[in-house]
């Protein structure tokens, strides 16, 4: 018998294996508007940007676009894109947010002065989506705030131009400027059991969103730039690797087969 | 809009019962800027309001305060329904608050003059009386100026957050400081750069037209004018209501047409009327005087509009009419020393 054949049908096989388990890593396992939440015990390794718990945090790339909105300067964002990471202990959530921006706008002295600002938005409702732009009556947003000048607040809206402060919040924040971009955290408890708060039940996935201001091109209210809802996937979800295992095995066995036939056709065509 | 009893249409905003209003006469400006620290000491003495002034006086011609405010937009396109953006100024443009050398002064026993500790190099009222024109027929008045409290305010519409508001009673225009979060888009909105952004609080001010005085809240609970009107040395500033037929502002704008309103292409519709300025004739080299007048109509239509040739004939005709003896109702409320008629505020409920 010639052994040839046989060795090329172990060499896939074996070249399936590997890639079965290589590949999966390689390429992004995640799927499309997912913010992973990492579940860390240790809270104070999250408080800060440079914090360990955040090794364990792995951020999605947030694509940004201008607003729309109907105020001066609302098509002409200047911030494309934010990373995005979340983690959670028992007791509250984290989400770190990083950006590029060559200027560090934190002042707000001068009249043309206006500071950078980041905001996450998740809807009052966790079960519900609201519209993008801030919701609306019936279907609020809770914002998470945050400024150059070291102002963070705890929004609530119905809608453009509706954002109130919610006092008495528990939301935290720590930041930095380090190489030409910012890292913040902002985090409040899991579940802020208070009217007007979203209670995060962490047994599903909630909606997220996030916006961008950069204070020295004047970026304030409606002049942001802005990002598609995505979740924070806080509930059990499809897991992704078990699911990904089973998609790229039925393509790697679909290659090896395709390889075995055309091979035993050249073969039998040149009758050997 | 409301229509008067003699026919004459007086437009108020939607939803207002009635409108504030007040008429300077220019003639009698002397420019000593004692409204400026009426207003001053009562509303913007401090805490980061220490370079507004929410009334100025400035010269005309002239850059103003801030510097060049005629040339930063705001206001509404020419069919009074798209804003027209703005541009902010910066602080510099405004005129900083300088520092003087008082505790050197006062309290050292410096020789020097009392002065900026700094060389000043613009400020609010920094091109006083430079005026325009050539000797001898060199020309110039002053401007002074509030909040308009405008019947189709862009101040109001620029806000997002609706943080400015109308007020239903008497149209005064007023910043909603629990709404306000200092985004300045009023600022840039007003055409005539009368509001102003507080950094110290992050929020954005202006004239209150002294509504605290107006609804008789002071010590002795009586009803009083706005101050920059009350303490008025040549008392210029007639004040009371647009929609009053009996108040000489209704009669002054509405029914003889001698109160114009200063940049009516701005289309905001201001709620403060001017009496426009005349002056003394041009003189040849020798000396005597031509019949040509002073300050170019060409440059008070430019501030006040084509309203103003018409204002300005009026008021000749019924000075002729003093000067010859007769009677002239103009004249008469332009020159009255009887603050119940300067000061008609107390006629609706």
């Amino acid at each position: 018998m010639d052994r040839k054949p046989t060795l090329l049908a172990a060499l896939l096989a074996i070249g399936l294996v590997v890639t079965t388990l290589v590949v999966p890593a390689l390429v992004s396992a995640r799927p499309a508007y997912e913010i992973p939440v990492a579940n860390v015990d240790n809270s104070t390794t999250l408080d800060t940007v440079d914090g360990e718990g955040w090794d364990e945090a792995p951020s999605a790339g947030v694509s940004l676009s201008s607003s729309g909105a109907a105020v001066p300067g609302g098509d002409e964002s200047t911030i494309d894109e934010v990373r995005v990471a979340s983690a959670r202990t028992d007791e509250r959530l984290y989400i770190r947010l990083s950006w590029a921006d060559p200027t560090r706008d934190t002042s707000a002295d001068d009249v043309r002065q206006f500071a950078d600002a980041v905001a996450v938005q998740v809807p009052v409702n966790e079960s519900a989506r609201p519209p993008i732009a801030m919701g609306s009556t019936d279907n609020r947003v809770n914002v998470w705030y945050w400024n150059g000048l070291n102002v963070s607040q705890e929004l609530l809206a119905g809608g453009p131009g509706t954002t109130t402060v919610l006092s008495d919040s528990n939301l935290e924040s720590n930041a930095t400027y380090q190489d030409g971009r910012w890292h913040v955290v902002l985090s409040r408890p899991l579940d802020d059991v208070s009217d007007n708060r979203t209670s995060f039940s962490a047994e599903q996935d909630v909606d997220v969103a996030v916006a961008v201001w950069n204070g020295s091109s004047m970026e304030r209210s409606g002049a942001k730039a802005t990002s598609e809802w995505h979740y924070l996937a806080l509930g059990p979800g499809p897991q992704g690797p078990p699911y990904e295992t089973i998609l790229w095995l039925v393509a790697g066995l679909g290659i090896v087969f395709t390889t075995l036939v055309t091979i035993e056709g050249v073969r039998r065509t040149r009758g050997e | 809009m409301s229509q008067t009893d003699d026919g004459t249409d007086v437009r108020l905003a939607d939803g207002i019962d009635h409108q504030v209003a007040m008429v300077m006469d220019l003639n009698k400006c002397i420019g000593c800027q004692t409204c400026t620290i009426a207003c001053k000491t009562n509303w913007t003495d401090g805490g980061g309001r220490e370079y507004m002034y929410w009334n100025n006086v400035e010269t005309k011609p002239g850059s103003g305060y801030p510097r060049d405010w005629e040339e930063m937009g705001g206001g509404w396109d020419e069919d009074g329904e798209e804003r027209t953006p703005g541009e902010l100024q910066s602080k510099e443009e405004y005129g900083r608050a300088w520092e003087f050398n008082h505790e050197q002064v006062m309290y050292e026993g410096s020789d020097e003059p009392l002065r900026p500790m700094e060389q000043p190099d613009w400020g609010p009222n920094f091109d006083e009386d430079e005026g325009a024109g050539e000797y001898p027929n060199s020309y110039y008045f002053y401007l002074p100026r509030i909040c308009n409290h405008c019947t189709h305010p862009s101040c109001v519409e620029a806000c997002p957050r609706s943080a400015l508001y109308k007020r239903e009673e008497d149209g005064i225009v007023l910043v909603d400081q629990d709404r306000c979060r200092g985004y300045r888009y009023c600022v840039e909105g007003c055409p005539y750069k009368k509001v102003y952004y507080n950094a110290m609080k992050k929020t954005s001010e202006k004239c209150i037209f002294c509504y605290p005085r107006i609804e008789g809240e002071g010590p002795e609970g009586e009803v009083l004018p706005p101050s920059c009107a009350e303490d008025c040395p040549p008392q210029l500033r007639l004040v009371g209501y647009l929609d009053d037929e009996e108040g000489p502002i209704h009669k002054l704008v509405n029914e003889h047409g001698v109160a114009v309103r200063l940049h009516p292409e701005y289309r905001t519709e201001p709620n403060v009327y001017y009496i426009p300025p005349f002056a003394p004739p041009q003189h040849s080299e020798s000396g005597e005087s031509i019949e040509a007048e002073r300050i170019p109509r060409s440059y008070l239509e430019e501030l006040f509009g084509p309203d103003v040739h018409e204002a300005l004939n009026t008021i000749e005709r019924e000075r002729a009419k003093v000067e010859r003896g007769e009677e002239s109702e103009v004249m008469e409320m332009l020159t009255t020393t009887d603050t119940a008629d300067q000061y008609r505020l107390e006629v609706f409920d």
